[in-house]
């Protein structure tokens, strides 16, 4: 598979909020939709911005197909973007927004017109061709922003938070939306959230950063079974992260020994809540709070290993605030992590 | 509700007391007069005629609205581009040059006056003309930078940047994108700057010369000289000609409709 | 993008060297050229500036002028800027239209309209002698009193816009949340209202305070020549006698006044935030 884009050894200083990027390489494949995924301040806004070339590079390289573009500046890139405020232009209309890069790139008025009306047919909109964005709804002016963004037919598509400014229900449209749209153009996508459950969704793979560093990069299923590092098992989910020993044959946890080979070199385990089983095993604990979600019940539990969150379907749920439980961490599931 | 009561009073008598005093001049302007009386005895528009008909009062009128979009003129093309600087480029001097670029605002304009008669006038040896457009378009220039800037600050800068990463040049963002979309705030410092001007006497207080009086000038001199009604009929058309420059720049360049 | 000190720089090229040009470098000569004397450099010219008493009696009159003009318009503002955000937004247009209007017009006009109100044959004298109140008309033109009034008006709209935007800044609900909580109209006023708008009232005064001790038409017109402020003087001094170390030192003392002013209300609101 060709490679779209490339960044190599990239090093950014972005002195306003202070997040630096440093050595960071990466590699999206042709057609790939990937996420960066991380809390803000982790570099993933800063390392969009370089590839867009919104931000100079201290170091390192960034390429695009085969072309060095480190230098390009932002409008010689062909690069689409996306951003969560959308960044329409107020005083055109939803077509003039449209084709405000072709109308740069001197495309002729009839293969103008039919392009824009492709692209707007494309996220449904071509009925509010003559609008202007403040007469448009949130989810509207978003899809004139994407439409805006591929029309261009860019190398690459890059999304910055897209969605953050939606509400949530508008929000699991869009991202199918979104999925749909990018493998109709088979456009390569760099996509930026904080959002974990909209990064597995829709990408092909999840990046996760922190502290301007990549910590682990896979497909979402790898992502949110077997998360790699401690940052990255507790922003994927896994609430119960514990020390643990190995010993031969043995792991000790808090003041229980439990027969397992384990390499020495982990010291850490984390479950999710949905692991964790409650009415049996050695740890006694006490319902702190226990909240209905519908097919399950989420517990908060307070025990010798401190507070533990467990989820527990609905129909076996019987324990109230306050009750005494015993509950077990299988060791067969947990995660097992080095810090 | 009492204390509404009292402050919808002090509204109506703060109002009362801005706004009344323009409607004698305006009944004054219709006297029919030799001099100044109130009311009139008798009302005719021959003043009005009278003024627009005298040599030295239109000559000062041109001279006025030469000076006034020759001095909005500058400081538009100088102040715009300022304004756009310090809203997007933040470079360690910008505070520096924010307050020099608006200090004509604090200094008297007797002072600016006074300085540029004595420096580039007699020291100098530049002509009067040309000092007298320098002082108005220093003092107006301020107006340009706020308020322009004002406009820059409610424009997000990610739709600079949406235009620049779809293909357009810098000069391109600028023209197509930063400046239809504070066209509002360019008809307010036109405006702005042009009325200050136009209206303005400490400045040019000095700065006068054979054939260059301006108007506001030309009805001090007129005031100190001569007690009769052409000064409220001049007034009158004075305080309708500003009220059409408003009205007029604002359909021109205009108040956005998709704000 | 990194370094945008080369494009900051284009851009403020033109305008910085411009006002450098023609109003920095004539205004700093200038007014440095009060310290200048024939043999030297020295304090000699304020000495003798405010050695007479004539000139001390005028600088105070300004002075107390324009601080009595800053705190009369502060004091009818609040209520009138309280009235236009009680009335609604739908009013708001329309008033704050009212307030600028006069600032459009050219003070020559405005000092003008008092000339008929004030004078000794003026509305105000022709009324009150008319309906019996006075014997005979009393001088209100060209004494204190008249310039007072003439500048009242003159500034009065820009301690109101002020003010009326501080209001419209004030954080929402926050009156209705004092009210609930059992203050009166007063207290509202001064331990709410007051606090919150201190930056506006700032911003207004160093506006009015400045605009009336700079201000020459206004004093020109309804003072005549007892009633000599500062303004009128520079150019007395200037234009009549060619007394050229008067003017500098005036328009020193201006200067450095309105500069003292600003710096005191600034300092007191930063004090109190």
């Amino acid at each position: 598979m060709k490679t779209a884009l490339t960044l190599e050894q990239l090093t950014l200083a972005y002195t306003k909020n202070l997040t630096t990027v440093e050595n960071l390489n990466l590699t999206v494949p042709e057609g790939e939709l990937l996420a960066l995924l991380g809390p803000s301040g982790c570099g993933k806004t800063t390392t969009m911005r370089a590839v867009a070339g919104l931000l100079e590079p201290k170091s390192g390289r960034i390429a695009l197909h085969d072309r060095d573009i480190t230098r390009v500046p932002a409008n010689k890139r062909d690069i689409g973007l996306v951003f969560q405020s959308y960044a329409l232009f107020p005083h055109l209309t939803a077509f003039e927004n449209v084709a405000f890069g072709l109308r740069l790139r001197g495309v002729q008025k009839a293969e103008l017109e039919q392009r824009v009306n492709a692209a707007l047919e494309t996220v449904a909109l071509l009925e509010f061709a003559k609008r202007f964005p403040a007469q448009l709804s949130g989810g509207q002016q978003q899809r004139v922003a994407l439409a805006r963004a591929f029309v261009i037919r860019p190398q690459l598509m890059l999304l910055d938070e897209p969605l953050s400014n939606l509400d949530a229900r508008l929000r699991l449209e869009m991202r199918v939306e979104i999925r749909r749209l990018q493998k109709q153009l088979g456009v390569t996508m760099l996509y930026v959230t904080h959002d974990q459950a909209e990064a597995l969704a829709l990408s092909d793979r999840v990046a996760i950063m922190n502290a301007g560093q990549i910590e682990q990069l896979a497909t979402p299923e790898v992502i949110y079974t077997q998360p790699r590092t401690v940052f990255a098992a507790r922003f994927v989910g896994f609430d119960t992260i514990l020390p643990v020993q190995p010993l031969e044959r043995r792991v000790r946890i808090g003041k229980h020994e439990f027969p397992y080979s384990l390499e020495s070199r982990f010291n850490r385990a984390a479950w999710r809540a949905e692991h964790v089983r409650l009415g049996t095993g050695v740890w006694a604990a006490r319902v702190l709070a226990r909240s209905f979600e519908g097919q399950q019940v989420q517990y908060q539990l307070e025990s010798e290993l401190g507070v533990i969150q467990a989820a527990v379907p609905s129909a076996t749920a019987v324990w109230k605030e306050q009750d005494s439980v015993t509950f077990d961490l299988p060791l067969e599931q947990a995660v097992w992590l080095v810090e | 509700m009492n204390s509404f009561a009292f402050t919808k009073w002090m509204l109506w008598l703060v109002l009362f007391f801005l706004i009344a005093p323009f409607s004698i001049v305006f009944i004054t302007a219709f006297s029919d007069d030799n001099s100044l009386l109130f009311p009139p005895s008798s009302y005719s528009v021959r003043w009005l005629l009278s003024v627009m008909q005298t040599e030295i009062f239109v000559s000062s009128l041109i001279t006025s609205l030469w000076l006034g979009f020759g001095a909005t003129a500058i400081a538009l093309v100088f102040g715009v581009p300022a304004a756009y600087a310090l809203q997007r480029y933040p470079v360690p001097e910008t505070e520096w040059i924010r307050t020099l670029l608006t200090s004509p605002l604090i200094i008297p304009g007797l002072v600016i006056g006074v300085a540029l008669l004595k420096q580039f006038v007699l020291l100098g040896g530049n002509s009067v003309n040309l000092a007298l457009l320098a002082g108005h378009a220093a003092l107006v220039l301020p107006y340009a930078v706020r308020v322009v800037g004002a406009s820059l600050a409610n424009l997000p800068r990610d739709i600079e940047d949406a235009a620049f990463s779809l293909g357009a040049s810098r000069a391109q963002v600028f023209w197509r994108v930063v400046l239809p979309n504070v066209r509002g705030g360019l008809a307010a410092a036109t405006v702005l700057a042009f009325i200050n001007s136009f209206n303005h006497v400490p400045v040019s207080l000095f700065l006068t010369g054979p054939g260059i009086t301006t108007l506001p000038i030309r009805m001090l001199l007129h005031m100190e000289s001569s007690y009769d009604p052409s000064i409220a009929a001049l007034s009158m058309l004075v305080i309708l000609f500003s009220m059409v420059f408003v009205f007029v720049t604002e359909r021109v360049l205009g108040l956005s409709r998709y704000m | 993008m990194t370094n945008n000190r080369p494009r900051a720089w284009l851009l403020l090229f033109p305008a910085t060297v411009f006002l450098l040009a023609v109003f920095v470098y004539p205004v700093g000569v200038f007014l440095l050229s009060s310290f200048r004397l024939e043999n030297g450099v020295g304090l000699d010219n304020y000495f003798t500036f405010f050695s007479s008493e004539v000139n001390i009696e005028v600088y105070w009159r300004t002075v107390r002028i324009a601080l009595l003009v800053t705190l009369v318009s502060a004091v009818v503002s609040y209520p009138a800027a309280l009235a236009i955000m009680q009335l609604g937004a739908q009013y708001r247009g329309l008033l704050i239209g009212l307030i600028i209007l006069p600032l459009m017009i050219s003070p020559v006009a405005r000092s003008f309209a008092w000339l008929v109100v004030l004078g000794r044959e003026g509305l105000i004298n022709k009324t009150l002698v008319g309906t019996g109140v006075l014997k005979e008309s009393i001088p209100i033109l060209y004494t204190e009193n008249a310039v007072f009034i003439g500048l009242l008006q003159l500034m009065l709209p820009l301690m109101l816009l002020s003010l009326t935007s501080a209001l419209e800044n004030l954080p929402r609900d926050v009156i209705a949340a004092a009210r609930s909580l059992g203050a009166n109209s007063l207290q509202v006023f001064t331990r709410v209202i007051l606090p919150l708008t201190r930056d506006g009232l700032t911003i207004g005064g160093t506006l009015v305070f400045t605009g009336c001790v700079t201000a020459y038409v206004t004093p020109a017109l309804l003072g005549g020549p007892r009633v000599t402020m500062l303004a009128t003087l520079l150019y007395q001094k200037a234009g009549v006698t060619v007394d050229e170390a008067a003017t500098t030192v005036i328009s020193m003392v201006m200067l450095l006044t309105t500069l003292a002013v600003n710096a005191a209300l600034k300092s007191r609101s930063r004090g109190a935030a």
